[in-house]
């Protein structure tokens, strides 16, 4: 029933036979930096790294990494892609497949479509420079006209998911045009097989009890502001009553009421106020039941000069304030209370998974475009909420086109998308292109623009590379602790312990 | 690093092209722009550096460690970007050239009886 | 258990493959378990066991003076070789069924429960189970498929992929491969090709560096094939198990490991990280493979709950609970097969003995010195 082919020798060898014989190794792309005094790190191109200590990184690089001498370190960066002993690494092909995956938000383009639905606002926060507190809705609010050609834009998305999200001005001053813009666009998401969400960003002063069916109706997201305790939202955000902070609180309460606890989210805008107050704003946002906070750094744009030593005083005092509210919210984690800080999350995932991130303002190549398009009141296409804040002074240089105007191609693909696209990844900018955080990082051709006059910027001096590389040191010198580690990694899935 | 001067707020030194190349300079003074004037002029095979602080004063033994320490790392990082550049094309090209199959391995099976994968 | 047994044989030429039955009225089974002497009804079947010894002229394939035939169950599916051999293919009141592709491999694993033999019998067993698999139950809930290296048989392995996905279109199928072979491109199509949402390819990966898993598996280049046969699997759409042993060989880079899969394959379903067996090859190498569970659990607890902190789906097989550190009990099942297990006479006393993965018969050859029942009311975190 069964014939012996041949008897082979199956005589056991031991672990040095299986060794490949190689006289040296061949390095894969990597980058390195110090991150302390005896610790450097060593990223390689999809974003894997090792902590080790000063003069590693010269010692592989000069091939003077033993294979039998440093034998664990050897094979540490034989299995982490740093080295190869092959002239092309016989396992390339997961290299290949881990950096198409960390790339892989480009695939479906644009996903976001921001609706600047009305200018109006009833406050009169004195860092805003867009808004008006005006009743004339003909002027200020984007008309039905407009808002069906800013739907038939974001229908030709290949992106079979797509976010509309309402923006003022105060969006909520215009909830009969949302109220039109959703079926509509709901209408047409049928026809173009499109999976659409929504988002309604309000400060929730003008919420009324009339409006909740439809919100609830149509799952809208609520994302809301609160810029801390009272004391700090109420100076931040200027109501001729000084009420901004109870609306705001009373607002929340009635959306997770209505809505439920994971529809509704809040956003911090940071002033020069609240640089004081790190602490009161974490104790703030957790009383108020949440789970996670954004410490955003202040909007350049409010504070936008050319003045290096001034934008690099407001980058080191933002620093230090997203320090201390951190260990604060590090403190609330270990005492058992979950609450993530968002924006370090969003580095956190690039740095411990081998998934993209899609996060616009933290993205080579840029989100804006890419991720994000914005469709002013007026009609005005703009490549990202900043550019239009630039619009808003006169400076029209991210104008992509006007509605009703302006081809998808014109828009996705001409020749203003082809200028900022000269300028928006990192791997291809001085100062980034051997920067070890480079994968962790993004490009703003728009930050760039509004703080040093054009969109290559100069990194020595750029708030975005200062605020980012010193925030990404700190979230590995953290790490170094276990327990910090551990809280990282809840943050990153979102389970609690 | 040769023929250092050190002036009031400035530091004049020169170095040579075959240890430190275009590449490495450029790539690691682009730092220093922040707080100094930076001058490089090139004659022959030197590189002649011209460092201004824009503050009052310089602390020059402390500026050549920290310059000397920069020069090394640009340097392993200049090796680095030279020696990985064509895997690295190789790798993004690939990675972005989607359902392209892959070679089958050059390596055995090693199946005593002789199993053939390519046969299946 | 047993799973094997042998009598006189009449008339059979060819192995006979079928359900058993001790009642003649069940003319759809295929073999007759019968005490009788003869009886007509014995011409109703393809076979006639029997423990009686009988002198035939009968002309009906018969294996009679049996020993003893207590271990079949009705329903159960045989084959009778030409020899007089009865092995048991399929146990109906199991839920550990296997089909055993074939005892060829082209690895040679130090800690090998089925060592291999370098004959070819993958017609033999081709034709066992094409035969086979029809029989089997259709609310079979699970079967593994293991060998040796099931796709050594090639085309006739995609053949019985395809065959178990028409019979048994609601059954789990568990099938245990190297994935050496899916290295190659076009193996990995042709079982993606079969399109069975049910199967799962379990395949070991010893460590995230090439000669340790080589050395482990005695095969040169194994590492780069498997790992290149798990992405090759994912492209295809195929859903992959990660199993590991755990001993002296895998432990020292276990963290690291855990590393590598979540990096480079967050798409596989499971990971199980499996208790040494002490079967076949293990007891040989013992030396180069023995390391006291009790003495690992740190490597196993920073490798476990990283996978799991990431939201991997973790797995601990083959550990007993005194021997795990508690906040592992969580991840550990019971998944030796029932005639597999056993357990101590210390065990009796042990609170926990309903919920603990047990131990391998074979495991008094040699386990922890840590084997002790626990008491409930001493636990501190229950």
């Amino acid at each position: 029933m069964v014939s012996v082919i041949q008897k082979k020798n199956r005589k056991f060898k031991e672990i040095d036979y299986y060794k490949n014989e190689v006289s040296n190794y061949f390095l894969l792309p990597f980058r390195f930096q110090k991150i302390n005094f005896q610790k450097e790190i060593l990223v390689n191109e999809v974003g894997d790294f090792l902590i080790v200590p000063i003069g590693t990184a010269e010692k592989i690089i000069l091939k003077k990494i033993s294979k039998i001498d440093d034998e664990e370190l050897y094979f540490d960066l034989i299995s982490n892609f740093f080295i190869s002993e092959d002239p092309i690494p016989i396992l390339l092909n997961v290299l290949e497949a881990r950096y198409r995956t960390k790339k892989s938000f480009l695939e479906h383009f644009t996903a976001l479509h921001i609706f600047v639905i009305s200018l109006r606002c009833e406050h009169t926060c004195h860092y805003c420079q867009v808004s008006r507190v005006t009743e004339n809705k003909d002027q200020f609010d984007m008309s039905l006209y407009n808002i069906d050609e800013g739907i038939k834009i974001m229908m030709q998305s290949p992106n079979p998911y797509i976010t509309m999200e309402f923006q003022g001005g105060e969006a909520l001053l215009a909830f009969n045009n949302i109220e039109y813009a959703v079926k509509r666009a709901k209408e047409e998401a049928i026809l173009h097989q499109k999976n659409i969400t929504f988002v309604i960003c309000t400060n929730l002063a003008p919420l009324s009890d009339d409006m909740l069916p439809f919100i609830k109706e149509h799952n809208i997201m609520i994302s809301s502001s609160l810029d801390g305790p009272a004391f700090i939202h109420n100076q931040n955000r200027h109501r001729p009553q000084r009420n901004s902070y109870e609306l705001t609180i009373q607002g929340l309460e009635k959306c997770r009421e209505a809505l439920g606890e994971d529809n509704i989210s809040a956003l911090l805008t940071t002033t020069n106020l609240s640089l004081d107050y790190p602490g009161e704003i974490v104790d703030e946002y957790v009383q108020q039941g949440f789970r996670n906070i954004f410490l955003r750094p202040i909007s350049p744009y409010g504070f936008a000069t050319y003045n290096e030593k001034k934008n690099k005083y407001q980058t080191e005092k933002f620093l230090n304030f997203y320090k201390t509210a951190f260990d604060r919210i590090i403190d609330y984690n270990k005492k058992g209370y979950y609450i993530r800080e968002d924006y370090a999350t969003v580095i956190l995932k690039k740095i411990l998974t081998p998934f993209p991130v899609g996060y616009v303002d933290l993205q080579s190549p840029a989100g804006m475009i890419n991720n994000v398009i914005v469709f002013n009141y007026d009609g005005k296409i703009y490549a990202s909420d900043e550019a239009r804040m630039l619009a808003e002074m006169n400076d029209f240089t991210f104008q992509l086109g006007v509605l009703g105007q302006s081809s998808y191609n014109d828009i996705f693909y001409g020749e203003k998308a082809m200028d900022i696209a000269e300028n928006w990844t990192n791997e291809s900018l001085a100062g980034c292109s051997e920067c070890a955080f480079q994968a962790y990082c993004g490009a703003d051709p728009v930050l760039n623009y509004a703080t040093q006059g054009n969109m290559y910027g100069y990194r020595p001096t750029n708030v975005f590379c200062q605020k980012n590389m010193e925030i990404i040191r700190y979230l590995f010198n953290l790490m170094e602790d276990e327990s910090i580690e551990k809280i990282f990694r809840s943050w990153i899935t979102g389970h609690s312990e | 690093m040769k023929d250092i001067i050190k002036l009031n707020n400035e530091l004049h030194f020169s170095l040579n092209e075959e240890i430190y190349s275009e590449d490495v300079v450029y790539k690691c003074f682009y730092w220093y722009g922040a707080d100094f004037n930076i001058d490089i002029n090139k004659i022959d095979s030197m590189f002649l550096i011209n460092i201004t602080s824009k503050l009052d004063s310089i602390n020059h033994n402390e500026l050549l460690v920290k310059i000397k320490q920069d020069l090394i790392d640009f340097k392993l990082r200049d090796i680095v970007t030279k020696e990985t550049k064509n895997i690295r094309e190789l790798l993004i090209a690939k990675a972005f050239a989607h359902f392209e199959s892959d070679d089958n391995p050059l390596t055995e099976i090693s199946d005593p009886i002789g199993f053939d994968p390519t046969n299946f | 258990m047993i799973l094997k047994t042998k009598g006189n044989t009449y008339d059979i030429d060819a192995p006979i493959i079928g359900r058993v039955t001790r009642f003649p009225e069940n003319i759809g089974y295929e073999i007759l378990i019968s005490e009788n002497i003869f009886s007509k009804d014995w011409y109703r079947f393809k076979a006639v066991l029997s423990t009686n010894k009988i002198i035939s002229s009968l002309e009906i394939p018969l294996i009679h003076s049996i020993k003893n035939l207590d271990h079949l169950n009705e329903g159960d599916i045989i084959i009778i070789n030409t020899d007089g051999i009865v092995n048991t293919i399929y146990r109906v009141n199991s839920n550990h069924n296997f089909l055993l592709f074939t005892e060829r491999c082209n690895s040679n694993c130090l800690m090998c429960s089925q060592p291999p033999k370098d004959r070819d019998d993958t017609e033999y067993f081709f034709n066992q189970y094409i035969q086979a698999i029809p029989l089997i139950p259709k609310d079979c809930l699970e079967i593994g498929i293991t060998g040796g290296e099931p796709t050594l048989l090639g085309n006739r392995f995609l053949k019985l992929l395809n065959q178990l996905k028409e019979q048994l279109p609601e059954t789990e199928i568990h099938c245990l491969t190297n994935g050496r072979s899916f290295a190659w491109e076009n193996v990995a199509q042709k079982v993606g090709e079969i399109d069975n949402k049910r199967l799962m390819l379990a395949i070991p990966l010893y460590a995230d560096v090439y000669h340790i898993h080589d050395y482990i598996v005695q095969a040169k280049d194994a590492f780069n094939q498997t790992v290149k046969g798990i992405y090759n699997l994912a492209k295809y759409g195929q859903r992959i198990e990660i199993r590991i042993v755990l001993h002296k060989q895998t432990i020292p880079r276990l963290a690291k490991l855990a590393k590598f899969i979540y990096k480079n394959m967050p798409f596989v379903e499971h990971i199980a990280f499996m208790g040494l067996e002490h079967e076949g090859y293990t007891s040989f190498n013992i030396d180069k493979l023995w390391i006291d569970p009790i003495d690992y659990q740190e490597e196993l607890n920073d490798a476990v709950t990283y996978l799991s902190d990431f939201g991997m789906n973790v797995s601990i097989y083959n550990a007993q609970l005194c021997t795990l550190s508690e906040n592992l009990w969580e991840y550990s099942r019971k998944s030796i097969s029932d005639w597999k297990n056993i357990y101590f006479d210390e065990c009796n006393k042990c609170d926990l003995l309903d919920q603990c993965g047990g131990m391998f018969a074979s495991g008094v050859k040699k386990y922890s010195n840590s084997i002790k029942a626990v008491s409930i009311s001493k636990l501190t975190n229950l």
